[in-house]
């Protein structure tokens, strides 16, 4: 049981210095920028009390934010994800695919269920997070042109993340 | 009060949800780059140290780039050095020395972390009041303009770029002298929109767009960029422009922060005639 607080925190400080030292300076264009960094909440085991995932929500944010100097902007799009994990979780569940000590992930859940799991999540959080930045509605398209095309490319950093430990696990 | 507990134990997941985002929505709303915050003071002595880290590795890279645009400078300074000017009339040259004051001073600064891809880009200077560096200052590179001081702590400043939702300079067209509003609406960083240019000022490509020096901020005469493409509005006042920006957003490694040593008394000057009228 420890093993998984240790796994997640060091899993927490990588995805952080990825995020603020490597991802936010990649330039692809100015509609790309991914923020891969919320897999860590994706990944946190299936029992982690509701509490613990807002809290850890918040947290994960405000280090992001403390990076960038836009206090409350990353905090806020974590803190609705954390919040609505549980019900993506309820709403998309076949009752079969929970294990206790499990994260969700490719391998347990299968192709189908992550890929919901992650859409939704990746969509929300992505969607609060450009609108709150530019907060206004006049440039809507492009913002959500920004929303989806990052979207997509935080996808498919997940969708490798995953794979790479699947490959990992079944060697 | 019982129920009042139980509800409050029972709904506690919304009640945490509802104080944790509305605590990251006060606090995105009040320590917005905009105030000096001291929120950003605490966190910049360790996030600042990391960036300085990360950015003592990666200027090795821009070495030669650096070097290069050094020596751009230096040819520039060297050229209006009194020796490069003929003195045939030395009034002139007396002319400038005791009769024109000291109006601009540059601090130079090196950028620690900026970033051209997002909607609101900001910049990280190695420098912040202790080493004289002030809210509102202005920031360039060379003659071309980078943006604006918006916070400062002591050893750090953040600047907010050209490359800002927020940010509108005040341009002329060096040909007229005509004033316009130069503005970035996101996308592509090396391209930036003119707004307000009056119906009857003939626009062509390549014009170019400095600073007016009507805003206190930055000096007059700075490039800001080159027109590539215009459009002719039929049914409004003023036509739009697009130009491209002469400073490389994405390749500042030091720059040089202005100081005006007159601004005191221009907002002296503004203050007591706000003051003086009546309303």
């Amino acid at each position: 049981m420890t093993l998984i607080y240790f796994k997640n925190i060091g899993r927490f400080v990588f995805l952080v210095l990825l995020q603020v030292l490597i991802l936010n300076n990649l330039q692809l264009s100015g509609y790309v920028n991914p923020y891969f960094y919320i897999y860590f909440l994706l990944l946190l085991p299936f029992e982690t009390p509701r509490w613990l995932l807002l809290l850890a929500g918040f947290i994960l944010g405000i280090s992001i934010d403390a990076f960038t100097n836009t206090f409350g902007l990353n905090a806020a799009a974590c803190v609705l994800l954390a919040f609505i994990r549980p019900f993506v979780i309820e709403a998309i569940s076949t009752g079969t695919e929970f294990m206790i000590g499990h994260s969700p992930s490719l391998r347990n859940q299968g192709v189908k269920w992550f890929t919901y799991y992650a859409i939704i999540l990746v969509l929300v959080h992505h969607f609060t997070l450009f609108f709150l930045e530019i907060f206004r509605f006049t440039e809507f398209f492009q913002t959500l042109l920004r929303v989806i095309l990052s979207s997509i490319f935080t996808l498919l950093l997940i969708f490798i993340a995953e794979y790479l430990s699947y490959a990992r696990e079944s060697k | 009060m019982h129920y009042l507990l139980y509800f409050l134990r029972k709904h506690y997941f919304y009640f945490l949800f509802l104080a944790l985002e509305i605590l990251s929505l006060v606090l995105l709303f009040n320590f917005n780059a905009y105030q000096n915050s001291a929120v950003s003071d605490v966190s910049s002595g360790f996030s600042g140290s990391v960036m300085n880290i990360s950015s003592n590795i990666s200027q090795y890279f821009s070495l030669a780039r650096v070097n290069r645009i050094l020596a751009e400078d230096n040819s520039r300074l060297l050229s209006h050095r009194p020796e490069a000017f003929y003195k045939a009339d030395t009034e002139t040259y007396y002319h400038k020395d005791t009769l024109y004051k000291l109006e601009y001073k540059y601090i130079s600064a090196k950028v620690i972390s900026n970033s051209t891809n997002k909607r609101n880009n900001f910049l990280m200077l190695n420098k912040g009041w202790s080493k004289g560096i002030q809210n509102h200052m202005g920031v360039i590179i060379g003659n071309r303009i980078v943006g604006q001081v918006v916070s400062v702590s002591e050893h750090f400043s953040w600047v907010m770029s050209l490359l800002n939702k927020d940010s509108r300079i005040s341009g002329k067209f060096k040909k007229n002298d005509q004033l316009v509003n130069v503005e970035w609406s996101g996308g592509n960083y090396r391209k930036g929109d003119v707004r307000e240019i009056p119906k009857h000022v003939l626009i062509r490509k390549g014009d170019l767009i400095i600073t007016s020096g009507n805003s206190d901020i930055f000096p007059e005469g700075l490039e800001i960029g080159r027109i590539t493409s215009y459009t002719i509005a039929q049914d409004e006042n003023f036509n739009s422009a697009t130009i491209e920006f002469s400073t490389d957003f994405n390749s500042l490694s030091y720059v040089e922060v202005v100081v005006d040593l007159m601004r005191q008394e221009k907002e002296m000057l503004k203050n007591s005639f706000k003051s003086n009228t009546p309303n």
